[in-house]
């Protein structure tokens, strides 16, 4: 049997680790452009530089030569091929397979702001080069821009922060991390920013971006009017799948390549893992689908159940916050907040049940919010401040000495 | 399957002993260590308070302070005073108890034995009587005097009985005591909720409480009994399981006062009493050793031979005594009188009766003796005993030990008896230390525990250690009970002696560990270094002598300890007192009072390492003296 | 595996195994005795939780057949041992991101008190022979090792 993995990210990782469980004597090739295996979240270690390459691995030592995987670093797929079973990669070599694994992930999106897309000075920060382009670039660039605050943003931020650089953040909404933060919350980490060195400007978005002779952008001017001088632009306004080289494929993909319940495409032998999918943008979801996909690609049934996707910890200039569920407040929900000089806590209720977390500043032995929240569990019952609600209240030692969810009906 | 308890008995230092304990049919405190052998690191440490009804608080890096805002220094050292001030008070009854024996003695004429020492104290209290009893009661009266003044008024005694550099020193440093039970109840007091918080207070409170236990309860009692039991003589005599004679109706005693005991011992060798003894099978009455008050007795054993046959072993040997058989009932007057002896007495019909209500056990009759009632309540138990021999002879089986122990130990070491031993004066003693063949003098002291390694186990490897290095060894109280059944007080010991040592006991006779007796007698150990310093005109910390309590059990022991401090003496601990938490404590402790008063405690539960350390102590003060 | 099977009505929340855990992981030589308790670099990966009526409920790490801790680590930190099957924590390739915290189902995790760096994370005192340091110091027995199939 020969299985194909296009993409060294977690999910075509996990999967060619849970493949090679399955099936000892499988051929597995793996097929990357990424030259060093790398982890995408911790790229800001590496802008800032506390981590080199190497140490942003995340794999087993000997990986490769452990689990028999025959990785072709630095190559590019440039078409799929699903009536031959064939793929066909940028240095003209042809691979057979069969069963193959789609989880090559995504690229930034750079919005069709003025010449953003054209200049030589503009980079996304989704993969390795990009944030060494960003750490060359910054070694003689004055002003920096960061367009976005969302986690990529605020990753590129700190790492240059760290490399003493001052900085402009243009961010649309009212706050920073608008997605997983309240104000209050995200004012923490705008303080401790801007103590850092980084300039704020919200409720704002870059209008025009004109290429200077040299093929660089040497300002951007806001929608308001305010122009800034940059010699580095970093965009952080989200990721596309990268669907490029499945076209004239015949694969069915929306914003990402279309799964089932088992991660199968539509193409017959050919599994989807990872922020290829689109199914959501985090770690932890993009290495069980690569198991699972993994185990579906071995003949042995699995599903993707757990999908919960709204789930975040951001941890920077030593301020940890956790944000579980909807953390933006509606109409009908109980909001109750817990705060001290050494934590922000919210947590929202809604007929009893725990609709988001947020807490910044102490998320000790907060594991079990995600569980509540994900599973709707009524915690009326629960005679204590919601606040102190914990695991003892729910504990149950199974089978095996296992702990298990144990939830009293009202 | 056999007939053994359990299998679980800790180890001790007298083998023979551990397999006897072993083999039995019935729990002991030596089978019930593994099972508390979980301690709790809070209490461990000191930091656990129960003083309120907030409580038990204790100190974890969330929660650094009790609710009331104690921190741990404060925890630590309440729980220390508390300690030491219920230790002093256990002291300052026997001296209490003592005094008001010879005085009651004095007053109804009774036999003072004791008139060397009688005078020696009127001389130094300034008393001038012709009469002997009115002489005695005289000193009698004098010590009760102090023990009953109120706080706010120093004792007069301590000035005429303390070494003077040393009274000079606790009089600069603020310590010292007025009224010994005034202070035990300041001590009480300041360590309840919510009032005293600074632990260096405390901790110069303790100290001013072992001052108290140390003078008084330390050197009086010794003395005051002398007075009313006579004066230790140096003897060789058995020791151990040995001394249990079946064919005697044996009546094992545990306490520290031995004055309860003079007209009970007395009554048991008179010629009716001994017909009553005859009469139900038995050659006569025999008192058996153990604890404090069997070391006294030992002591003095000189004067009694006929009622008293020997020591059969400390505190954590009581039950494995009773165990034999050979017992017919247990006189306690105070501790160690363990609460495991009950089941013990019960299942073996060993009659339990209790002289001193602070010592009444569960299943104990009380007889409370005071000295007026002396002849009824001793004709009551006298009654009691025969009776319990009757009812259990015949139906209890024999377990006895008849090779336990040895028969040469020597004893009846005192100040006087030493003294009179080197010939009058302690210059050949002084000659010896001076000359090198004896290094120093280490007084282990003190109690005996189950958890320094095991019963008696660090004490006795202590003590080898300490004579291998020609440092001559000198004991009080429950250390002196296990040591001396291990073999190391014969004259066959000195082979365990570094070759200077060896050679000096020897020649002399003795062997390298001299037995003072009970822990009371570490009062008697400070007379001899203070006659020694006097004769040297130096100060107690120049001495070359260490303490070592290395086996330490209860809080007597902590305000022993607390006076050796006082004394500005190094003290070794094989166990920490529940004061690691305290970071002030430890401080105090083990460092800063080396400038308050000269002393300093050293815990190591380790037997070479503990000698190394000591015997380094000591070079360091030979140096000092140039010697 | 190893795992430590606990019998929660035995807990009297005495905390001894917390402590046992402190000093188990000390950074400094000692013994329990000079452990220092007010120190909060010192920390037990246990914790005794209370449900609502007041009963002691101690959370001890499972060492999970399926770890979401392992499973949501984005540097390799977290691993489960396959000899052992314990879930080890090297903290010199944790990221810090937390997202074990966020994703074990028990709460079982928590960044260090101090400098938030790192995941407090049981090791089965893999160091001091796999025998469980709080397991030796329950005086309740309330806990014990057991030899479960993995």
């Amino acid at each position: 049997m020969k299985y194909v993995i296009i993409g060294a990210g977690v999910a075509g990782i996990e999967a060619a680790k849970t493949i090679r469980q399955q099936d000892a004597s499988g051929d597995i090739v793996m097929i990357s452009q990424d030259t060093f295996v790398h982890s995408r979240c911790m790229l800001h270690k590496y802008i800032s530089g506390e981590r080199d390459e190497k140490g942003l691995d995340f794999t087993e030592r000997d990986f490769f030569d452990k689990y028999r995987v025959h990785w072709k670093k630095s190559t590019r797929v440039t078409n799929v091929f699903p009536d031959k079973k064939e793929i066909l990669l940028d240095n003209g070599q042809t691979i057979a397979y069969d069963k193959l694994l789609l989880a090559g992930g995504a690229d930034s999106f750079i919005p069709p702001v003025g010449q953003l897309r054209q200049a030589s000075n503009v980079y996304g920060l989704r993969n390795l080069p990009d944030a060494q382009a960003i750490v060359k670039e910054a070694q003689w660039a004055e002003n920096v821009l960061v367009i976005g605050s969302g986690l990529v943003g605020l990753d590129a931020a700190y790492g240059l922060l760290e490399r003493g650089k001052k900085l402009t953040v243009v961010e649309m909404a009212d706050r920073i991390l608008p997605m997983q933060l309240d104000a209050r919350a995200a004012m923490a980490y705008q303080e401790r920013f801007e103590k850092a060195g980084a300039r704020f400007v919200l409720q704002r978005k870059a209008s025009q971006a004109v290429c200077q002779p040299d093929g660089r952008i040497h300002q951007v001017i806001l929608d308001d009017g305010e122009a800034i001088p940059c010699d580095l632009i970093i965009v952080a306004a989200g990721v596309r799948s990268s669907l490029a080289c499945l076209e004239g494929s015949g694969i069915a993909c929306e914003r990402g390549v279309t799964v089932d319940a088992s991660l199968k495409t539509s193409a017959a032998d050919v599994y989807a893992a990872g922020d290829i999918t689109a199914l959501s943008g985090i770690w932890p979801n993009a290495a069980d689908q690569g198991r699972i996909a993994g185990k579906n690609m071995c003949g042995i049934a699995a599903a993707y159940i757990d999908t919960y996707a709204m789930k975040n910890t951001i941890n920077f200039f030593g301020l940890v916050t956790l944000c579980v569920g909807r953390v933006k407040e509606e109409e009908g929900d109980l909001v109750c907040i817990r705060e001290d000089q050494n934590q922000y806590k919210k947590i929202l209720l809604k007929d009893g049940r725990v609709e988001g977390i947020l807490f910044q500043g102490n998320i000790a032995n907060a594991g079990i919010w995600q569980y509540l929240i994900k599973n709707k569990i009524d915690v009326r019952g629960i005679k204590k401040e919601v606040f102190d609600i914990n695991y003892g209240d729910f504990y149950h030692v199974g089978d095996r000495g296992k702990y298990e969810w144990v939830i009293e009906s009202l | 399957m056999n007939q053994c308890y359990s299998c679980t008995t800790c180890k001790s230092a007298d083998k023979p002993l551990q397999e006897f304990i072993a083999g039995l049919p019935m729990e002991t405190s030596h089978h019930r260590v593994e099972s508390q052998s979980t301690k709790c690191a809070f209490g461990l440490q000191g930091v656990c308070c129960r003083l309120c009804a907030n409580g038990p608080c204790r100190i974890t890096p969330e929660s650094p302070r009790g609710i009331c805002g104690a921190n741990a220094d404060t925890i630590v050292v309440r729980n220390l005073l508390r300690a030491v001030a219920s230790g002093s008070g256990c002291y300052i009854h026997v001296v209490e108890n003592t005094a008001l024996n010879v005085r009651n003695t004095a007053r109804t004429k009774g036999q003072i034995k004791g008139v060397n020492t009688l005078n020696r104290l009127a001389d130094l209290f300034g008393i001038q009587e012709e009469d002997v009893h009115r002489r005695a009661e005289a000193v009698a009266d004098a010590v009760l005097r102090d023990l009953y003044l109120p706080e706010y008024e120093k004792m007069a005694l301590t000035e005429k009985l303390a070494y003077k550099p040393r009274y000079d020193k606790w009089k600069e440093l603020g310590l010292l005591p007025g009224g010994a039970k005034s202070e035990v109840f300041h001590g009480v007091v300041k360590c309840s909720t919510n009032l005293n918080s600074d632990p260096v207070n405390m901790l110069l409170d303790c100290l001013k409480l072992g001052i108290s236990t140390g003078i008084y309860g330390l050197v009086l009692t010794n003395l005051l009994n002398d007075v009313v039991l006579g004066e230790p003589q140096i003897r060789f005599a058995p020791v151990g399981l040995r001394v249990i004679d079946p064919d005697y109706i044996n009546i094992m005693i545990t306490g520290h006062q031995h004055s309860m005991f003079t007209f009970l011992q007395n009554r048991l060798t008179d010629e009716d009493v001994k017909e009553k003894a005859r009469k139900a099978g038995a050659k006569g009455f025999k008192l058996v050793g153990c604890t404090c008050v069997g070391q006294d007795l030992q002591l003095r054993g000189a004067h009694y031979t006929e009622i008293f046959d020997g020591h059969a072993g400390n505190n954590y040997t009581s039950e494995a005594i009773l165990a034999t058989g050979g017992i017919d009932a247990v006189i306690s007057e105070f501790n160690c009188t363990l609460p495991g002896i009950e089941p013990i007495c019960d299942q073996l019909m060993i009659r339990q009766i209790c002289i001193d209500n602070v010592a009444k056990k569960a299943n104990a009759q009380l007889k409370e003796f005071s000295f007026d009632n002396r002849q009824s309540v001793t004709e009551e138990i006298i009654d009691e005993i025969l009776d319990a021999y009757k009812a259990r002879r015949g139906k209890v089986s024999m377990n006895l030990m008849k090779d336990h122990g040895n028969s040469q130990t020597l004893t009846g070491v005192s100040e006087t008896s030493l003294k009179q031993f080197l010939g009058g004066t302690w210059q050949p003693l002084i000659d010896l230390i001076v000359s090198g063949d004896i290094k120093g003098v280490a007084g282990v002291v003190g109690c005996s525990n189950l958890t320094a390694g095991g019963h008696d186990v660090l004490t006795v490897d202590l003590v080898k250690e300490l004579i291998a290095r020609d440092i001559i060894v000198l004991t009080a109280g429950c250390s002196s009970g296990g040591i001396e059944n291990c073999g190391l007080m014969t004259k066959e010991a000195a082979a365990l002696a570094g070759p200077k040592l060896r050679a000096v006991c020897e020649k002399l006779g003795i062997p390298p560990v001299l037995n003072f007796g009970p822990c009371l007698a570490i009062g008697r150990l400070e007379i001899v270094a203070t006659e020694l310093a006097e004769a040297l005109h130096v100060d107690l910390p120049q001495l070359p002598l260490v303490l070592s309590a290395a086996q330490w059990l209860e809080e007597q022991a902590l305000a022993d300890g607390c006076y050796g401090l006082a004394l500005g003496l190094p003290l070794h601990l094989g166990l920490p007192p529940f004061v690691t938490g305290s970071k002030t404590a430890v401080q105090v402790l083990t460092q800063d009072m080396k400038t308050l008063t000269g002393g300093q405690v050293i815990i190591n539960g380790d037997a070479k390492e503990s000698a190394d350390i000591l015997e380094q102590l000591i070079c360091e003060k030979r140096q000092g003296l140039h010697i | 595996m190893k795992r430590i099977i606990v019998e929660y009505e035995k807990c009297d929340g005495c905390k001894n195994c917390s402590a046992a855990c402190m000093q188990a992981h000390r950074k400094t030589a000692g013994t329990i005795y000079d452990l220092d308790l007010t120190d909060p670099e010192n920390e037990s990966r246990n914790v005794i939780l209370k449900d609502a009526k007041g009963q002691y409920k101690p959370l001890f790490c499972r060492h999970c057949d399926e770890p979401e801790c392992v499973k949501s680590c984005m540097s390799g930190a977290l691993y489960k041992d396959p000899e052992s099957g314990h879930v080890f924590y090297d903290e010199t390739r944790c990221g810090s991101c937390f997202m074990c915290v966020m994703n074990c189902p028990f709460g079982v995790l928590k960044p260090d008190t101090v400098t938030k760096t790192k995941v407090i994370k049981c090791d089965f005192c893999v160091n001091a022979g796999g025998e469980p340091s709080c397991v030796a110091s329950c005086p309740k027995k309330a806990i014990h090792v057991e030899e479960v199939q993995a």
